[in-house]
C-alpha cells in the first residue's frame, strides 16, 4: 500500500467514524482479527513465528548478542505456542549462511514471551557475520551483525536513535540506519510510549496506538509488538548490533525507579522484562530480571570508550538537595571509569539532556526531569571529570525531539568555568516537536539564557550519525523530508566536528548557513 | 522439596524490627532487611494477621533501606527425577511460592522473582511473583500466598532469587513483608518443549 492510499484510507476511516472499529484493537477483535486491522492501517511483520524480526546488539570484540521472539500472533496476549520451543541459531561469515562459524539451540519459554537471547561467542574481532533463527519448520530473516575491533581501529561510525512515537509518523529515520554504512547503532530511550490512543487519525497522526494505557506485562508485549509491526525498525534492526538504553517513555511518563508504591512496581516490572524480551540486551547483572542492568562500558578498538547509562532506574525524585538521577552505586561506578578512562574519545549514551536549558533570559529550567532537577550531582560528575583530566567527552543525548549543540561547562552559570565536552541532542525518530512558531520564537531566547548552547533546530526529525577517527568527532545530522512518508528520503541537515585534543565543537562551513532556528555566531 | 535456603527467615541473627548484616543462605545486595519476629508487635504482622498458616516465628521486612534486595543462587539437581537429564528433555516443572505483603493502607511492598539460567548464565525462564498492592490486601496489615508454576526450559542449570522490599512515600520503615519462600521442581511425564527441528 502506497503512502498516499494508507492516508486516503485513514481519513476515509476517521470520516466515517470506522476508526473506532479498527481501533483499539484490541476492543472485540481477535488476536488475528487485530493483527489484520493493524496490517490493514500500516503495520505489518515478518513470516511467522518470527513476525518482530531479528536483532544483534553488545558487541564485544569476541561476542554479540543475537535476539528474536516468536510472537505468531503479534498482539495476542498469549500465543500459540508450546511453553517451551526449542530455538536454532546459525551464525556465518556470508549471508547465504554457508560459512557457518558457531550454531546451536536456545529454548524460548512462554515465561519470557518465547523470546530468546543468545551471546554467540568466540567470534572473531572486527569481523561482519549473518545470522539466522529456525523454530516449528520455519526459519526467521538473515541479520547481519558484526564485532568490535579488538585494537588499532581507525574509524568507527554508528547512530544515535530516540523517541519513536508510533502514532506520529513512521520510521522513514530507521530506514535511513538501515542503509547507514555504521558500526552500531545506539537507541536513547523512548522506544516505546506506554499511554492511550491519541485520536485525530489522520490530521495529526498517521497511525495510533492499538489501545489504552499500558500496565501488565501482556499489555507491555503488545505495545511492542505494535511498535515492531513498523517495517523499517525491524529492517535497522536487521541490519546493524544495537546498544541501547532507556528514558521514561519504556515504563511512564517522568517516572523514577526508586519512587513509588506497589502498583507502580508492578508496572515496572513488568514494564522492563517486557523491554528485555523485546530488545537485543545482553544481561549479564549482579541482579536479575526483572530488574536489568543496563549501564556498561564498550571499546571500540583504540578509538571510541562507549559508557552506556541507565538515568531512569537507579534516580530519586527531581529538584531534592541530596537528589540522584544515578544513583549512588552507578555514579561511583561512572567516576571510577572516568579516572581509569584510555586513551580515546569518550562517548556517554545519555538519554536526557546533561547540559542546562533555561528556556529565557533570567527563567526557570524548562524541565528538571534533566539533569536540571539534579544540579547538585551533575555539578559533582562534571567536577570530576574536570579534575581527572579526562578529555575528549562527547555527550549524544535524546529525548528532547529537537537538536540541540551544547559546549558542556563544569559551571553553566559561570561562562568562564572550563569546557569539559560537548553535548549532541539528537532530532527524534518521530515523536512530535514544538511547532516551528515556538521554536522560531523560543529559538533565540534559549540562545540568549543559555551561553553554552550553540544550535537549536527543531522542525525536522530525524537521527545523528557519528564519525570518529583518532583526530575528529563528527556529528552528521541526518533528517527526514516528511515523517508522514515510511520512505521518506534522507539528507544531511548540518555537522559539526570536535577536534581531538580541544574543547567545544564547530559547525562545518559547508552546512552553516542551513536552516536553524538557533546558531552562536 | 524446597530449594530455597531460609526461604522462611527462620534462621541466623534477627527476631526484632532491627536490620541485620547478614542473611543466612541469602547475599544482601541492597539495602539491609529484618527478620522480624511475629512477636514483636508494634504494628508488624501477628500470628493473628494474614499469613502462612505455618509460619514459624519470623518473617523478612525491607529493613529502614528504601529498597532493600536478597538474592540467592540455586544450583538444580545434578541427577534424578528432576536432574539435568529430565530437564533437558522438558519434563521438569517448578513452582514459585510467596507470602508477600505489606502494612496497613501503605504500598511498601515485596516482590520475589526467579530467573532461570543456562549454563553461560544467560536467563532462559522468568517468574515474578507481587508485590501484593493494599487494594490486594484489603489495607490490611498481613502476607498474602502468590504462586507461579512453568516449565524448566532444556539447558536450564541454575536459579536466581531475587527478593526486593520497596518502601513508598516518606518515613523510615520498609514494610515490605515476606515469608515462606519456596522453589520446587516436579517432573513430569510428557515433554512440554517442541522441537526446532520439524
Amino acid at each position: 500500500m502506497t503512502r498516499t492510499d494508507r492516508r486516503n484510507l485513514l481519513k476515509a476511516a476517521a470520516a466515517v467514524g470506522a476508526l473506532n472499529l479498527a481501533w483499539p484493537l484490541s476492543a472485540g477483535l481477535s488476536p488475528a482479527q487485530a493483527r489484520e486491522a493493524a496490517e490493514a492501517l500500516g503495520a505489518d511483520y515478518d513470516p511467522a513465528p518470527f513476525t518482530l524480526g531479528v536483532a544483534s546488539g553488545d558487541p564485544l570484540p569476541n561476542s554479540v548478542l543475537l535476539w528474536t521472539r516468536l510472537a505468531p500472533e503479534p498482539l495476542a496476549a498469549e500465543q500459540p505456542l508450546p511453553e517451551v520451543v526449542e530455538v536454532e541459531w546459525t551464525v556465518a561469515l556470508d549471508r547465504t549462511l554457508g560459512q557457518v562459524v558457531a550454531h546451536g539451540t536456545a529454548p524460548a519459554s512462554a515465561t519470557l514471551g518465547h523470546s530468546v537471547h543468545v551471546p554467540v561467542q568466540g567470534l572473531r574481532p572486527d569481523t561482519r557475520y549473518w545470522y539466522a533463527f529456525k523454530a516449528l519448520g520455519r526459519t526467521s530473516r538473515v541479520g547481519r551483525t558484526r564485532t568490535a575491533p579488538a585494537g588499532g581501529a581507525r574509524r568507527v561510525r554508528f547512530a544515535a536513535a530516540n523517541c519513536q512515537a508510533f502514532h506520529d509518523g513512521f520510521y522513514a529515520a530507521h530506514r535511513g540506519i538501515a542503509r547507514e554504512d555504521v558500526d552500531f547503532v545506539v537507541h536513547l530511550g523512548d522506544y516505546i510510549y506506554e499511554h492511550g490512543q491519541v485520536g485525530g487519525v489522520p490530521a495529526d497522526h498517521v497511525r495510533d496506538h492499538e489501545g489504552p494505557s499500558v500496565f501488565t506485562v501482556a499489555d507491555y508485549r503488545r505495545r511492542h509488538a505494535l511498535y515492531k509491526g513498523d517495517a523499517s525498525l525491524r529492517e535497522a534492526h536487521a541490519a546493524h548490533p544495537w546498544f541501547l538504553t532507556w528514558d521514561d517513555h519504556e515504563v511512564v511518563n517522568d517516572y523514577s525507579g526508586t519512587g513509588g508504591g506497589a502498583p507502580f512496581m508492578q508496572r515496572k516490572a513488568a514494564a522492563y522484562q517486557a523491554w528485555y524480551e523485546h530488545q537485543p540486551h545482553r544481561d549479564d547483572g549482579a541482579f536479575a530480571l526483572p530488574d536489568p542492568e543496563i549501564h556498561r562500558v564498550r571499546r571500540w578498538g583504540d578509538v571510541l570508550e562507549l559508557t552506556v547509562l541507565d538515568l531512569r532506574s537507579y534516580r530519586s525524585g527531581q529538584n531534592l538537595p541530596d537528589g540522584t538521577i544515578l544513583g549512588e552505586g552507578q555514579k561511583s561506578w561512572l567516576k571510577r571509569g572516568i579516572d581509569r578512562a584510555p586513551d580515546a574519545w569518550h562517548v556517554w549514551a545519555n538519554s536526557i539532556m546533561l547540559s542546562q536549558l533555561r528556556g529565557r533570559p533570567g527563567g526557570p529550567y524548562m524541565f528538571t526531569d534533566q539533569w536540571d532537577g539534579f544540579l547538585a550531582e551533575r555539578k559533582e560528575v562534571l567536577g570530576h571529570v574536570h579534575n581527572s583530566g579526562l578529555e575528549d567527552l562527547v555527550v549524544i543525548t535524546g529525548d528532547w525531539h529537537s537538536a540541540f549543540v551544547d559546549d558542556i561547562r563544569t559551571d553553566f552559570d559561570d561562562p568562564t568555568s572550563p569546557v569539559v565536552g560537548t553535548e549532541f541532542t539528537a532530532h527524534s525518530v518521530t515523536s512530535g516537536a514544538y511547532s516551528a512558531d515556538w521554536n522560531r520564537t523560543n529559538g533565540p531566547l534559549m540562545g540568549a539564557a543559555n551561553p553554552h548552547l550553540k544550535y537549536f533546530e527543531g522542525n525536522r526529525y530525524g537521527y545523528d550519525v557519528y564519525e570518529v577517527t583518532p583526530e575528529r568527532f563528527s556529528a552528521h545530522m541526518r533528517v527526514i523530508a516528511d515523517r508522514r512518508d515510511p520512505a521518506s528520503p534522507v539528507t544531511t541537515l548540518t555537522s559539526f566536528h570536535v577536534d581531538r585534543g580541544s574543547t567545544g565543537s564547530y559547525e562545518d562551513p559547508a552546512t552553516k548557513h542551513s536552516p536553524a532556528q538557533w546558531r552562536r555566531e | 522439596m524446597n530449594l530455597v535456603v531460609n526461604g522462611g527467615a527462620e534462621s541466623g541473627p534477627g527476631g526484632s524490627a532491627e536490620p541485620v548484616g547478614s542473611v543466612t543462605g541469602w547475599v544482601v545486595a541492597q539495602g539491609a532487611p529484618a527478620l522480624v519476629g511475629y512477636n514483636v508487635g508494634a504494628g508488624y504482622p501477628t500470628p493473628a494477621d494474614p499469613g502462612p498458616v505455618r509460619r514459624g516465628s519470623r518473617f523478612f521486612s525491607g529493613g529502614e533501606s528504601p529498597r532493600t534486595a536478597l538474592v540467592q543462587d540455586v544450583e538444580l539437581p545434578l541427577t534424578g527425577t528432576t536432574g539435568r537429564a529430565a530437564v533437558d528433555a522438558g519434563r521438569v516443572r517448578y513452582t514459585l511460592t510467596a507470602w508477600l505483603g505489606g502494612y496497613a493502607a501503605q504500598e511498601d511492598g515485596a516482590r520475589l522473582s526467579v530467573e532461570f539460567r543456562d549454563a553461560k548464565g544467560t536467563p532462559v525462564a522468568l517468574s515474578v511473583l507481587g508485590p501484593v498492592t493494599a487494594a490486594d490486601r484489603g489495607a490490611r496489615t498481613g502476607l498474602l500466598e502468590r504462586t507461579a508454576s512453568a516449565a524448566v526450559p532444556p539447558g536450564a542449570r541454575s536459579a536466581r532469587l531475587l527478593l526486593v522490599l520497596t518502601r513508598s512515600g516518606g518515613g523510615t520503615s520498609n514494610d515490605g513483608y515476606a515469608d515462606g519462600i519456596s522453589l520446587g521442581l516436579t517432573a513430569t511425564a510428557g515433554a512440554t518443549s517442541t522441537g526446532g527441528r520439524t
